[in-house]
């Protein structure tokens, strides 16, 4: 099988890439490993999304249908469901699945598998190993999909949006949802999440406190928790049992690269160093969404994976502008990471994106290139939960950009 | 008495199981009984899934005999089963070359085939190999292998020749009746000859009730770290510290599967498989001393499992308490390497022959789609279209193999009987993609409610019921 543009992931970033690809002119495929489009979306059953995108609230599986409504009405799409990569190569990907085992080959390749959630195993959880210890989108699966309870008395370790979504969720079917516990001292969950999920429901979330141990044979039986120094090392003082059946897990996301490990990654985000293109250091593969930094909100994933999907096309089609000297972005004192980290030389508009390192009140954030403003912006606060972003003109620049906060 | 067994198997872990196969394949009438919902799911499913040369254990003792005829037997048996077996060696790395000498002598004693390698030698072998290691002891046959998928396919051949499997069995009562053992559990009776208690950790339970000799048993827990395929590794053969007086210590081995091992930790006390903070950082220091640069930050998994040891012996012995009962007990390490062997011990102990039924029939090896050749997987594609539907996206396994993996000679129901069989949940993302499609797979195929879908054993229920509005 043959194509302009190959998508790999149905998810929002998927979907919006390939609509994209489509409408700058190029034949694209979708392979998606689920039996369905629209990746977590689907399990995401609450509302506050598409605010930005479709500026109406929406629940995670309408803001998926919409697209896929899209995707399904637009001919130069092929969807095939339930197929796996197995192995991305020059210009082609295998497959398994649906399709049978077979190669699709396409002149341009879209990264859009989204991210992974970070186990237990992962951040090597210490005590035994039951059942009732679940990631915050597994139980989220089990209980909104399925129609299953998964435990009455909760724990939740770590204060990621997907644990404080389940906090509530679990709360409202009936279960104890003891504490949400956060090993920082900060949530990376979105504070309009902090206040609905859990302040509204009297769930106390405790920072700089993680589980020492979770204990019990067959199922759940409870865990030690207690505070941890500067270093996340436990104080054993501190140490307290409470009595559960259940530990949810929302301790991160990782964008699921392990694919293509071939090009080069960012030691921040995880995902690909990408140009202002959403091009990686393979010049026929793309990437956006959480794949290539977890973002904040679906919305943001939509519009980046527009702006991915549009390169990939006119890559295909050998009409991305001709490279120019390449000027690299760096994030100053205070980000965490900029993205994309290099653009060329030339008139144009660019939009960084970014996330802070801590919280910040009432800042300017600029683009300077040398002593040469490109473009700024005042914040009244920002926090490292939520994603930012900045739009320059980057004719001025004829060397190094960098983002730093005045 | 309807039926009266040649033999009851008391512990379905590696060395049950080959005691079960052994004795089905020379024509006796045995069965096997657990507590669990699996065979394997004690320290057989938690352990390096080492196949050890034999260069260790104290020249003359049992453990030095089983596990030398063992090994030998073990490539064997395992092209049998169609059970992977990797031959890739193991090094014995240190700084002290007379230490070397000394287990150099020991392998020499046992008849094991041992050289001492220099830095170069080892460098060419482990280009990762950390900076103050001067010398290696080089064992080349010592193997690999999925401890729990041979403990698996050795029950099941022995299921298809006729052996019988009762899992989920609480033992009550044992007595005499007529010369036999009547054997009492929550849901059946068993008559039989002769029982071998090879209940592991739960050895002295057993003892007691079929009033056999207990044993001092010390229980040693070994915390591991599991690491991701693509990790950065090259550890083409296991590494190990010089051994200690507490075992083989801290070792690094590529698993069968691709995945890499680190660990076990020492640590007697009680019969548990928590995992610690104090055992995870005693692992990253000892390993970072092997092997350089190893990032922890690619563990996708850490286990602990228990040896149960009892002096400084592996015991394979006929009770003196008890006529007709043969005890295994203290079979630590090198307890899988030594598992065949120790089922040809118990044959000679219960008076049988070792000749071998003709017609024994062969059983159905594991071999996953993603594992076959394209015309096979044709064939497959053909045959069962549930090998179009991806379950597990890490491992790459479809409906079809996770289907075929329930109804094997092994009937089994759990979550973890799966990932053991089709390593579904084995993979980086530790189920999160495959867990309720594995659950919902069990639930229809073995005609049980999801929410009574087990993760392990009994009381491992995976959901607790239905939310409200499907109650309602």
């Amino acid at each position: 099988m043959k194509t302009d543009v190959l998508v790999i992931g149905g998810g929002p970033a998927g979907m919006s890439a390939a609509l994209s690809a489509s409408e700058n002119g190029s034949k694209v495929v979708i392979v998606e490993r689920d039996e369905i489009l629209g990746g977590i979306l689907n399990q995401c059953i609450h509302n506050g999304f598409g605010l930005h995108y479709f500026k109406e609230e929406l629940t995670g599986p309408e803001f998926a249908h919409r697209f896929r409504e899209m995707v399904e009405a637009d001919k130069n799409i092929t969807v095939f469901t339930s197929a796996l990569v197995t192995k991305i190569g020059e210009k082609k990907v295998e497959v398994m699945g649906a399709l049978g085992v077979q190669t699709i080959e396409a002149k341009a390749v879209i990264l859009a598998m989204g991210c992974r959630e970070r186990t237990a195993g992962n951040i090597s959880l210490c005590g035994t190993r039951p059942a009732g210890v679940l990631t915050a989108g597994t139980v989220q699966k089990m209980v909104n999909i399925d129609g299953k309870m998964v435990g009455k008395d909760v724990v939740i370790l770590g204060s990621g949006d997907i644990g404080l979504i389940m906090a509530r969720r679990l709360t409202l079917e009936g279960a104890k949802v003891h504490a949400v516990l956060e090993i920082n001292k900060t949530s990376s969950g979105l504070r309009r999440n902090i206040m609905q999920c859990l302040e509204d429901f009297n769930i106390p979330l405790l920072y700089n406190t993680t589980i020492f141990e979770v204990v019990g044979k067959d199922r759940v039986e409870g865990v030690w928790f207690g505070q941890v120094d500067e270093n996340m090392k436990p104080i054993d003082n501190t140490k307290k049992f409470l009595k559960c059946d259940t530990v949810v897990l929302s301790v991160g996301l990782i964008p699921e690269m392990e694919m293509a490990d071939f090009v080069t990654k960012s030691r921040v985000t995880n995902g690909a160093v990408v140009n202002e293109f959403y091009q990686t250091d393979k010049q026929w593969l793309f990437s956006c969404g959480n794949i290539l930094h977890v973002h904040d909100l679906v919305d943001n994933v939509a519009l980046e994976a527009k702006l991915a999907g549009k390169f990939a096309s006119l890559y295909a089609q050998g009409k991305l502008p001709p490279r120019t000297k390449k000027i690299p972005i760096v994030a100053g004192e205070g980000f965490s990471y900029v993205l994309p980290s290099k653009v060329y030389e030339g008139a144009g508009q660019v939009e960084v994106k970014f996330r802070l390192k801590e919280k910040v009140v009432r800042k300017t954030l600029t683009a300077k290139c040398g002593a040469n403003i490109l473009g700024k912006r005042f914040i009244l606060a920002g926090v490292p939960g939520e994603m930012m972003s900045l739009t320059f003109d980057k004719s001025g620049a004829t060397g190094r950009i960098s983002l730093e906060i005045e | 008495m309807d039926k009266i067994y040649d033999c009851l198997i008391v512990g379905a872990g590696v060395v049950g199981a080959s005691v079960f196969n052994k004795l089905t394949r020379i024509g006796k009438k045995c069965a096997m009984i657990d507590h669990a919902s699996d065979v394997a799911t004690g320290a057989s499913k938690a352990n390096s899934g080492l196949v050890h040369a034999g260069y260790d254990p104290e020249p003359g003792s049992l453990k030095a005999k089983l596990n030398v005829r063992g090994t030998a037997l073990m490539p064997e048996i395992c092209q049998r089963l169609g059970v992977p077996l990797k031959k890739c060696g193991a090094l014995v790395v240190g700084d002290d070359a007379e230490k070397i000498a000394n287990l150099k002598a020991r392998g020499d004693a046992n008849g094991v085939e041992v050289e001492i390698w220099d830095r170069a030698q080892i460098l060419q072998k482990v280009p990762q190999i950390s900076e103050h290691i001067s010398v290696a002891l080089f064992a080349p046959n010592a193997y690999i292998v999925s401890p729990y998928l041979f403990t698996i396919t050795l029950t099941e051949e022995a299921i298809v020749n006729g052996g019988e499997v009762f899992l989920e069995e609480d033992l009550i009562s044992a007595k005499k009746v007529d010369g036999f053992f009547e054997v009492k559990t929550k849901k059946n009776t068993f008559h039989a000859k002769t029982v071998v208690n090879s209940a592991g950790a739960g050895y002295n339970e057993v003892a007691k009730i079929f009033k056999g000799e207990e044993h001092p048993l010390l229980f040693r827990r070994g915390e591991y770290f599991v690491f991701d395929k693509q990790c950065g590794l090259e550890v083409p053969c296991t590494i190990f510290p010089l051994p200690t007086k507490f075992g083989k210590g801290v070792l690094v081995t590529a698993t069968v599967d691709g995945n890499f091992l680190v660990g076990p930790t020492s640590e007697d006390g009680e019969n548990n498989t928590q995992v610690t903070n104090a055992g995870l950082d005693d692992i990253k220091s000892k390993a970072g001393g092997m092997i350089a640069g190893i990032n922890f930050r690619h563990a996708i998994r850490e286990f602990a499992g228990v040896r149960v040891i009892s002096g400084d012996d592996f015991i394979v012995e006929k009770s003196s308490l008890q006529e007709g009962l043969v005890n295994l007990a203290g079979i630590c390490s090198p307890g899988l390497s030594s598992a065949p062997a120790i089922a040809e011990m118990v044959l000679e102990l219960l008076g049988f022959e070792n000749v071998e039924k003709k017609n024994l029939k062969k059983i159905q090896p594991y071999k996953m789609f993603k594992d076959c050749s394209p015309k096979e997987q044709a064939q497959m594609l053909k045959q069962d279209p549930r090998h179009k539907e991806i379950v597990c996206k890490c491992e790459k396994i479809t409906k079809a193999d996770v289907i075929s993996a329930l109804h094997r000679p092994l009937a089994i129901h759990s979550v973890d009987a799966v990932k053991r069989r089709t390593n579904a949940g084995m993979g980086r993302c530790q189920s999160g993609f495959c867990f309720t499609k594995v659950v919902k797979a069990i639930s229809e195929e073995c005609g049980v409610k999801y929410e009574k879908v087990l993760k392990e054993n009994r009381g491992s229920e995976v959901a607790v019921g239905e939310i409200r509005e499907v109650k309602e």
